[in-house]
C-alpha cells in the first residue's frame, strides 16, 4: 500500500507532439539493449578497430614532415593497402595524397572492422526488437496510441541506428578529428571537408538498408533465434556464394592473383550483401576503380530498404487483423 | 458489451480504435469522425486488451510510464502520472519487478493502469476481471465504478461475466454474429414486458391460488415453487397481502419480478443463431 493514497486524480497538462513519440519507441528499445551487459562489452570492443587507422593518419600527418614515418606509409600503401599508385604520389608530393589516404584509411575501417561489428551487433540485438513484441502481443499495447505502424517502425529502426551510429559514424568522425588534430596546419580542414560527409553518407547507406533487412527478419517470426540464424546466413552464405563463383575461374590454376587471372571480381558482387555495401561505400568515398557501375549495388540496397520496410509494415498490420 | 465467443466484440472495438481497417461506416466517438480521425480518438481513449500482452524487458512501472509517454505526457510527467496510477491500482511494490514474471491478475491491474494513466474521458475494457481471484475482482469492479460515477468517464466493459455487468453497468448493447441485438438500459432490461410479482410461501398454498384466483389474478408457478402473479404491480401488493391473510397462508418473500441478464442473453443469442 502506498504510504499516502491519493486515490484517482485527474491529469491536466500539455502533451507532447504526436511526431516525437516516435522516439520513445527508440529510447524504450536503447534502454532495454543497453541493459545487456554483453551488447556494452561489444559495443568497446567494436572501438577498438578504430585504433588502426588512427595509427595510419598519425603516421601519415607525421610523415609529411619526417621521413622516418613517411617511408612507413609507403612501405603500407605498396603493401596491405595495394596502392603502390598512392606510394609513388606520397614520395613526391605528401600533401596532395593527404585528402586520398585519409579516405583509404576511413574506408577500410568501414570496410574489414565495422562491417563485421555491424553483422554481429544487429545479429544480437534487432531479433529482439519486433520478434519479441509480436509473441508478447506487445504491438496490441502500442497501437492502442496514437502511433502507426510506420512511426513504430521507425522507433524501432532507430534502436539500430543509434547503436550502429556508434560504432561506425561516431568512430568515422573521431578519426576525421583526429587527422584534422594531428595536422600541421588549419588548411587541411579546406582540403578535407567533404569527408565528414562521405563518412555521414557511407554510414547512411551502411545502416538503412542493413536495418530495413533485420527488422523484416525479425518481423518474420516470433521465435528471435530464427531471425538470427537467417541474419548470420545472410552474410555468410552470401559472401561463401560470391567467393565460389568470383574464384571458380581459376580453380586448378595456381595461387595467383585476380588481376594476373583476369578474373572479374565485380560480375558476382550482387549475390553478396557485405561484397554490395562495400561496392557502395567505396563509391561514396570516391575511391571505386572497378569497371562495373555503382547503380545496381545502389539499387539493390533501395530494394532491401523498401521491400524490408513495407514487408515489417504489412506483417504488423497483419497481426492487428487477428 | 455482451455476445458469445465470435460475435464481434474484440473487432468491434479494435474498429473503434482504426486497429483493423473498416470498407465501410462512419460515426463519431467522443465528437470525432470515425473513422478518420482514428488517431485522435486513440489519443483520448484507454484501452484495456483482452490479450495477455506485455513489453518484454519493462518493470510495471516503466511499462506504465511507457505508455504515458506514447500517449504524449512528458517523461517526468508519465513517470510520476505512473507512480500515481499503480498505486490507484494497487500494484504495490511489484510495481518494480519485470512484468514477464507478472500473474495474470497482475498483469490485468497493469493493463488497467496503462488504460488510465493519460486519464482518457473514454475506457475501453475488454474482459478486465479475467484472471482475477474473487477480492481483487470485486476489487476492480470497484475501481471501474469509482471512475465512471465519480470522475465522469465513459467506460465500455466488453465481458462474459454477467454479474460483472448487473455490477456496474447502466447499458447494455448484446451482440450475436456481429450485429446489435439487444441496446437498452439495465433498469428498462430487467423489466418484464407486464409487471409481475413473485411471490413465495410456507407450507400448503392451494387456498392461496384458489383466493388470488377467486380475486382475478393470472398466476403461474415456477418449477421451484415460485408463484408468478403476472399483471400486478407493486401498488397492488395489499391486496395480495389480503389475500394471503384471508387463506391462512405464510408469505416468505414476494418481490417485484425482474428479467435476469442471462435470459435476456440467451434469448438474444438463440433469436441470432435461429431466426
Amino acid at each position: 500500500m502506498p504510504v499516502h493514497d491519493l486515490g484517482y486524480r485527474k491529469w491536466v497538462g500539455k502533451r507532447n507532439h504526436q511526431l516525437i513519440r516516435p522516439l520513445f519507441v527508440a529510447r524504450s528499445g536503447i534502454t532495454l539493449i543497453w541493459r545487456r551487459r554483453m551488447l556494452k562489452l561489444l559495443l568497446m570492443v567494436a572501438w577498438l578497430p578504430i585504433a588502426i587507422p588512427a595509427i595510419g593518419i598519425f603516421c601519415f600527418e607525421q610523415g609529411v614532415t619526417d621521413v622516418t614515418y613517411r617511408n612507413v606509409i609507403i612501405r603500407t600503401l605498396q603493401g596491405p593497402m595495394e596502392r603502390p599508385d598512392l606510394a609513388t604520389q606520397m614520395l613526391q608530393d605528401p600533401v596532395s595524397v593527404r585528402h586520398e589516404v585519409w579516405s583509404t584509411l576511413i574506408l577500410g575501417f568501414f570496410r574489414v572492422p565495422q562491417l563485421y561489428s555491424m553483422v554481429l551487433l544487429i545479429g544480437l540485438i534487432a531479433p529482439l526488437l519486433i520478434s519479441y513484441d509480436l509473441r508478447s502481443k506487445a504491438y496490441l499495447q502500442y497501437f492502442s496510441r496514437p502511433l502507426s505502424p510506420n512511426e513504430y517502425i521507425v522507433g524501432k529502426s532507430a534502436v539500430i541506428w543509434f547503436f550502429l551510429g556508434m560504432i561506425t559514424t561516431l568512430p568515422g568522425l573521431a578519426l576525421y578529428l583526429l587527422g584534422i588534430l594531428l595536422s600541421p596546419e588549419i588548411s587541411v580542414v579546406g582540403m578535407t571537408w567533404d569527408i565528414p560527409l562521405r563518412i555521414l553518407l557511407a554510414s547512411v547507406a551502411l545502416i538503412v538498408p542493413t536495418t530495413a533487412l533485420a527488422l523484416s527478419y525479425s518481423a518474420c517470426t516470433v521465435e528471435n533465434r530464427y531471425a538470427s540464424f537467417a541474419w548470420f546466413a545472410t552474410w555468410i552464405m552470401g559472401s561463401v556464394a560470391y567467393q565460389i563463383l568470383t574464384n571458380a575461374p581459376r580453380m586448378g590454376r595456381g595461387r595467383r592473383n585476380s588481376i594476373d587471372m583476369d578474373v572479374d571480381t565485380e560480375r558476382w558482387l550482387l549475390v553478396s550483401p557485405y561484397h554490395t555495401l562495400g561496392k557502395v561505400e567505396t563509391w561514396i568515398f570516391g575511391l571505386d576503380t572497378g569497371e562495373s557501375s555503382v547503380w545496381p549495388a545502389i539499387l539493390i540496397l533501395l530494394a532491401i530498404t523498401v521491400i524490408g520496410t513495407l514487408f515489417v509494415r504489412s506483417r504488423l498490420i497483419a497481426r492487428l487483423s487477428v | 458489451m455482451l455476445g458469445p465467443n465470435g460475435s464481434g466484440k474484440s473487432t468491434l472495438i479494435k474498429s473503434l480504435l482504426g486497429l483493423v481497417r473498416n470498407h465501410e461506416g462512419t460515426g463519431t466517438v467522443l465528437g470525432l469522425q470515425w473513422p478518420r480521425e482514428v488517431r485522435e480518438i486513440r489519443d483520448r481513449v484507454g484501452y484495456l486488451p483482452e490479450d495477455d500482452c506485455y513489453i518484454a524487458g519493462l518493470t510495471g512501472i516503466e511499462a506504465v510510464a511507457f505508455m504515458a509517454n506514447l500517449s504524449g505526457l512528458p517523461k517526468t510527467e508519465g513517470l510520476r502520472r505512473a507512480h500515481e496510477i499503480t498505486d490507484f491500482c494497487d500494484i504495490g511494490e511489484e510495481k518494480y519487478r519485470g512484468v514477464e514474471a507478472y500473474s495474470t491478475g497482475m498483469r490485468q491491474k497493469l493493463k488497467f493502469a496503462q488504460a488510465l494513466v493519460h486519464d482518457p474521458p473514454f475506457l475501453i475494457l475488454d474482459e478486465p476481471t479475467t484472471g482475477l481471484d474473487p477480492d481483487q475482482r470485486d476489487a476492480m469492479l470497484r475501481r471501474i465504478r469509482t471512475l465512471a460515477r465519480e470522475h465522469g468517464k465513459s467506460i465500455l466493459l466488453s465481458t462474459h461475466i454477467l454479474p460483472d455487468v448487473k455490477a456496474v453497468c447502466d447499458q447494455v448493447v448484446i451482440l450475436a454474429r456481429g450485429k446489435v441485438r439487444v441496446y437498452d438500459s439495465v433498469e428498462n432490461l430487467s423489466k418484464p414486458a407486464e409487471p409481475t410479482l413473485n411471490v413465495m410461501t410456507y407450507g400448503k398454498k392451494d387456498a392461496f391460488l384458489s383466493g388470488l384466483d377467486k380475486a382475478g389474478y393470472t398466476v403461474t408457478a415456477k418449477a421451484d415453487g415460485t408463484l408468478k402473479i403476472i399483471g400486478t404491480g407493486v401498488d397492488q401488493v395489499s391486496s395480495v397481502w389480503d389475500i394471503a391473510a384471508a387463506t391462512q397462508t405464510s408469505i416468505r418473500r414476494l418481490v417485484p419480478a425482474q428479467n435476469s441478464l442471462e435470459e435476456i442473453f440467451f434469448q438474444a443469442v438463440s433469436a441470432a443463431e435461429h431466426p
